[in-house]
């Protein structure tokens, strides 16, 4: 009895530790078969045009699927794809190594990198819903919106591919989205492929449902042969050539060339940094009047980061994620009852967005001069925080900002981030005089 | 003290009394102790593998790049990349438990008596060997479910390790009951008992559960992790709570062996949930919850940093260092249970035939047969 007493707590030891080992079987390395479908985009579609969107989202998974492939074995749709240099945008085999099952082969290359790296924050299918996300704020990027903050381009245009290699390199501080510096480069290439890849996938889901409630008339069931996007399943480019192109098709193939020409022209829409003014103390003097909007104000920082950015202004706002199901329907985020269908669709928990108190000096996307330059002019994309209107040349006028003036207010922002005032004014020219003097001595 | 006593008074349910060389068993609870100065830093630097998923920087197995494992060229170990580094001072460091795991039944089958602590040393070179064979398979298969089973017996082999380093030591095989040693030594009642089976059964939870969010599953709800999370913490604290109860039921029992680890295991606990704390925060960010800290403001998750990486292997090293504690401390309330009911008997039985004997040597008694021996 006694021995029993000693023993079966240790057998039980050992009887949980297998059967936890057991139940992890499942684990890293099952793969899975389908990315998740976009359901809460399904369900705001389904509110806000008042059409049933199940016959629609089964259809573009169908779609989808044939020209993306799955997690195990990504495809992309270069055979639809026109611009040669959007067929490129992605390369399969960067794609592959990506994503799927982890493991590493005997050079030690490990494969599975998405779901090594990402997958915890950023989901399967990079909705952003990974199962970490709820306990984050931010919460992690759903690419599939295909939207960016952290990029050098214009508010509405794509990143560039330098922009998310950087990002990946830098981290988002302040943010759960870490630095992957101690990843080997060529990894984080293939990371990179793979978010354009995701976000791509994710941005041609959202739209071509649209498309087949708006444009291919699905409703409780799906439009006549030709608008039906099962027609599209297993066509292949080459050999129907010559028969009639059916309207799903072009419809589609519209939109998946719409999506990856953004991509493609991302760098043509890098927002362009003129010199750096003077960062001396009357640049900042200005900045100062600028972000208080002293003067009427072209822009007012202050009015939602608080005076000098001290964040103490009361703000409520969500971004863009979030409104897309609350107040773009008309719906209040904090109306737990109408947000419940959405969040039992997938969609996290409603949370606000805060302008950041910028005395702390933490940038998320950067604090160089040069990326608060871009921030200021662009604003920053998919939440509250405006694009200045900036003009092109430095014609004063009362409506925009003059690159000078932009520059200003960098200046201001950085000093309240605690960077010292580079050259100032007076000390420079104290420093000229001496300079001179010393010439004459000479 | 008088546990030392190397010869001592025995008695079995029969009612003998024998007398029994406690140095015989000297080697065989040193190479115990060994082994379990050996496994937990193995524990670690297995964890510091996974962590850093150097398990493959190793191609081959059980050689190195062709070499037999252990003339490996050291300069090229030490000095090489840092995965190879820790990669084959696991293996190293793996083949030296093997050894010590040998010597271990070697010395068990020479010196040991009681024949489920025998037992007890087969089943660590078993364990060991089926160990360093799937850490092999998973090397040469590349497979990380392999990897995980591997990791999830780590613990075990070590929770093993300590007990038999418990049931061999001095103090085990010559403790002494000793009733009213202390002003207010209190007997162990079910309460300590149930206590101490709650403490052993909350630190599996912990290892489950901190294996779950570590092996997370890409499909696994936001929900349902957060709910991991969620009981992954409080449990944390309930755990703490019971340790403290734990120590102060087990505190004036008079013996050390018990109080001593009950007491360290308050502080295993409050250093783990340090750790864990440290973990979350280098995995996923500075947590709102902690945002009044004004330290983490700005706080930049690095993946594979390397001061990350010890605390995430510190954290799970803890994890088996808590289990095992645990489990040694509720083996010996059952011992001191048991103890206490042989005196019971042992002292009426005595009371009977020499009075005299019985109160002087009531604080001599001991036993250095084992439950399931005295009980056959
Ligand atoms: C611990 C959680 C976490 C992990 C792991 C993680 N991210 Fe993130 N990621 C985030 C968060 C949170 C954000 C949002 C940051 C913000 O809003 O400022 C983000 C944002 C991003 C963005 C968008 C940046 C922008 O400009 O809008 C990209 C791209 C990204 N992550 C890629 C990745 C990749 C690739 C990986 C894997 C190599 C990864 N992330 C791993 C949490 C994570
Ligand atoms: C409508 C409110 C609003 C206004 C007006 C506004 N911002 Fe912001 N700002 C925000 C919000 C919200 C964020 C946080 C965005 C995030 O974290 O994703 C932010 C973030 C920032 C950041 C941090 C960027 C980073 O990399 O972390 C800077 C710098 C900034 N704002 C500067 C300015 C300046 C300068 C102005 C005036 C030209 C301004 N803001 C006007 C709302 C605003
Ligand atoms: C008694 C206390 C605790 C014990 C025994 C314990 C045990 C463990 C163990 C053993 C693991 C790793 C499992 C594995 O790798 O197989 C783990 C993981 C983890 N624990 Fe704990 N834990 C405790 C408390 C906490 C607390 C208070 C936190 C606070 C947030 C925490 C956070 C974590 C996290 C985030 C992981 C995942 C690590 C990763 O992803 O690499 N733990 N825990």
């Amino acid at each position: 009895m006694n021995a029993l007493r000693t023993i079966l707590p240790v057998d039980f030891t050992v009887g949980v530790i297998l059967v936890t080992g057991l139940m992890s079987i499942g684990g890293c390395d099952s793969t899975v078969k389908q990315f998740p479908s976009n359901r809460v985009h399904a369900l705001v579609v389904e509110t806000s045009r008042d059409v049933p969107t199940d016959a629609a989202m089964a259809d573009v998974e169908q779609v989808v699927t044939a020209w993306f492939g799955t997690p195990e074995k990504p495809t992309w749709p270069s055979e639809w794809i026109e611009l040669p240099a959007a067929r490129q945008l992605v390369d399969l085999d960067r794609l592959q190594r990506a994503s799927g099952r982890v493991y590493s082969d005997k050079q030690n290359r490990h494969f599975g990198l998405y779901t090594e790296h990402c997958v915890t924050c950023h989901g399967l299918a990079g909705g952003g819903d990974g199962p970490a996300s709820l306990l984050q704020n931010p919460y992690p990027r759903d690419f599939r919106a295909g939207v960016f903050k952290w990029k050098s381009t214009d508010r509405s245009a794509k990143p560039t591919r330098e922009d998310v290699s950087k990002l990946l390199v830098r981290g988002v501080p302040g943010t759960g989205m870490p630095s992957f510096l101690r990843v080997d480069s060529d990894d984080r290439e293939a990371l990179v492929d793979y978010v354009i890849y995701l976000a791509v996938r994710g941005e041609f889901e959202r739209k071509l449902l649209d498309d087949a409630i708006d444009e291919l008339g699905y409703e409780d069931t799906r439009p006549e042969d030709d608008a039906s996007l099962t027609s599209l399943v297993g066509l292949s480019s080459r050999n129907d050539e010559a028969a009639s192109v059916p309207v799903a098709l072009t419809v589609a193939q519209d939109r998946l060339n719409q999506i990856v020409d953004a991509w493609v022209m991302a760098p043509e829409q890098v927002i362009p940094v003129p010199d750096e003014t003077g960062f001396d103390a009357l640049s900042v003097e200005r900045g100062r009047d600028l972000f208080h909007a002293v003067e009427g104000g072209i822009v007012n920082c202050a009015g939602c980061h608080g005076p000098n950015g001290d964040a103490t202004v009361a703000t409520v706002d969500f971004d863009d994620w979030t409104k897309e199901f609350t107040t773009r329907l008309a719906i209040s985020p904090e109306d737990k009852a109408a947000v419940k269908p959405f969040r039992s669709a997938g969609a996290l928990r409603p949370r606000q967005i805060f302008p950041r108190k910028l005395s702390d000096g933490v940038y998320r996307g950067g604090g160089q001069g040069e990326t608060l330059y871009r921030r200021v002019v662009a604003g920053i994309a998919g939440t509250p925080m405006p694009a200045a209107p900036v003009a092109e040349s430095s014609s004063q006028d009362t409506k925009t900002l003059s690159p000078q003036q932009v520059w200003d207010i960098v200046h201001f922002v950085q000093t309240l981030g605690g960077v010292p005032v580079r050259g100032d004014a007076l000390k420079s020219a104290v420093e000229d005089a001496e300079s001179v003097e010393k010439g004459e001595s000479r | 003290m008088a546990g030392d006593l190397v010869k001592s008074n025995e008695i079995s349910d029969s009612g003998q009394t024998t007398s029994v060389d406690r140095t015989s068993i000297v080697w065989l609870h040193r190479l115990t102790v060994l082994s379990v100065c050996l496994v937990w830093p193995l524990i670690w630097v297995g964890g510091l593998v996974t962590t850093y998923d150097a398990g493959m920087a190793v191609p081959d197995w059980p050689g190195t790049y062709g070499y037999n494992l252990f003339l490996y060229p050291v300069t090229t170990w030490l000095f090489g990349p840092f995965d190879l580094f820790i990669e084959h001072g696991h293996r190293l460091l793996g083949a030296v438990v093997g050894f010590v795991s040998i010597a271990i039944v070697i010395a068990a089958f020479r010196q040991e008596r009681r024949r489920w602590v025998v037992g007890l040393s087969v089943a660590i070179l078993l364990a060991v060997i089926s160990q360093g064979a799937l850490g092999g398979v998973r090397v040469l298969l590349s497979d990380r479910t392999i990897a995980m089973i591997h990791g999830c017996f780590g613990p075990v082999v070590f929770v093993m390790c300590c007990l038999a380093a418990a049931v061999t030591g001095p103090r085990w095989v010559g403790r002494v009951y000793r009733e009213g040693a202390w002003p207010r030594t209190r007997a162990l009642g079910w309460g300590v008992v149930l206590v101490g089976c709650a403490a052993v059964l909350f630190s599996y939870t912990q290892l489950a559960l901190g294996a779950q969010i570590r092996h997370v599953q890409p499909w696994t709800t936001p929900r349902m992790f957060t709910a991991l999370v969620a009981t992954h913490i409080t449990s944390a604290f309930v755990l703490w709570g019971l340790t403290l109860v734990l120590w102060l039921l087990v505190r004036r029992c008079g013996d050390m062996t018990l109080s001593r680890p009950s007491g360290w295991l308050i502080w295993f606990v409050g250093v783990q949930i340090l750790l864990g704390t440290g973990t979350w925060i280098v995995n996923y960010g500075w947590p709102t919850v902690l945002a009044f800290l004004p330290v983490g403001e700005g706080f930049l998750v690095q993946s594979k940093g390397f001061i990350d990486s010890i605390i995430v292997t510190a954290h799970v090293a803890f994890g088996s260092l808590i289990l095992a504690t645990s489990a040694v401390v509720l083996l010996q309330v059952f011992r001191q249970r048991y103890l206490a009911k042989a005196i019971d008997s042992g002292v009426r039985q005595l009371d009977s035939s020499d009075k005299e004997l019985s109160v002087g040597s009531s604080d001599r008694i001991s036993s250095t047969q084992d439950p399931v021996v005295a009980s056959n």
